[in-house]
């Protein structure tokens, strides 16, 4: 099972994300969301409008995987891409996390992560990167 | 609606590519060297998007979110996308761009535009580049929460 790290978290739940979804022929969507909230670890939240939700239902109802990167200046400091099952109850979208990947650009673009053991994913992101969220 | 299109490519700017494999796998991916090309369209260096261009090889396909500076400019850019890279042939077009024109002004973004102003814990260590992704602007759309999916401008 996915664990996503505290970096991971704060950048996700401080910067919202830039959400993925595609028709089962392959027609992708995208939406925006500025703030979101993980649960469980592994499980992230958001609270999406009724345009938003009216532009993806069909595509999730019938194909219900979704990548998403986290947005504003995350999407460059915070170089990751979260790919997972996604649902929506009302406007709640939850999108079940299952793999993780390094988006930096070079050699670890599309690294994934999850399937390292957690203290080697947080061993690489300290490695890395010197922050462990978006600005406060 | 060119001005549209110059902010993306402004510097600093950074914006969300995403594809979406033929049977509906969907990728979201950061990307900071951006640029426009003839108004028409975007380019990005392509630094080894590895999924990218397993999508864009069977799906020709993308959308281009801005994410950072927004200001008010919550716009999404949709339409055809390729990676055009050497080695194709010297008349290859896609979109009505030639592959030549595009490789011969971008095909070495450091040499173009040096990285300066990214931060050194952000930078890649050497800038290697493979191609450049190629998308022809098509639609433009609001992604803001209220007038997500709103239409700005088809058909630029």
């Amino acid at each position: 099972m996915v664990k996503l790290t505290p970096r991971q978290k704060n950048w996700i739940e401080g910067t919202g994300a830039h959400i993925g979804t595609a028709s089962k022929k392959g027609m992708p969507t995208v939406i925006v969301v500025d703030k979101a909230i993980v649960e469980n670890d592994s499980t992230i939240k958001f609270n999406l409008s009724s345009k938003q939700v009216e532009l993806v239902l069909q595509n999730i109802n019938e194909n219900p995987r979704a990548s998403l990167g986290p947005g504003g200046i995350g999407s460059i400091r915070a170089a990751y891409q979260f790919k997972g099952k996604a649902s929506i109850k009302g406007n709640d979208l939850r999108i079940e996390v299952e793999e993780i990947y390094s988006t930096k650009p070079g050699p670890e673009a599309g690294l994934r992560l999850d399937n390292l053991d957690y203290n080697d994913i947080l061993k690489f992101e300290a490695s890395r990167w010197a922050d462990d969220g978006p600005p406060r | 609606m060119k001005d549209a299109l110059k902010i993306v490519g402004k510097g600093g700017a950074v914006v969300h590519l995403t594809t979406s494999s033929l049977d509906g796998n969907p990728n979201t991916v950061g990307e900071r060297f951006i640029s426009v090309f003839k108004d028409e369209y975007i380019l990005i260096a392509d630094m080894f998007a590895q999924k990218t261009r397993v999508n864009l090889n069977e799906n020709h396909i993308g959308i281009i979110t801005l994410a950072h500076p927004v200001n008010g400019r919550t716009w999404s850019f949709k339409g055809p996308a390729i990676i055009l890279q050497e080695g194709l042939p010297s008349d290859y077009e896609f979109e009505g761009v030639k592959a030549s024109e595009v490789l011969n002004e971008w095909g070495n973004w450091a040499e173009k535009e040096p990285p300066s102003e990214v931060p050194p814990d952000i930078r890649p260590p050497v800038l290697i580049q493979r191609g450049v992704i190629t998308l022809k602007v098509n639609e433009i759309t609001d992604y803001s929460p209220e007038n997500a999916g709103n239409i700005i401008k088809t058909e630029i």
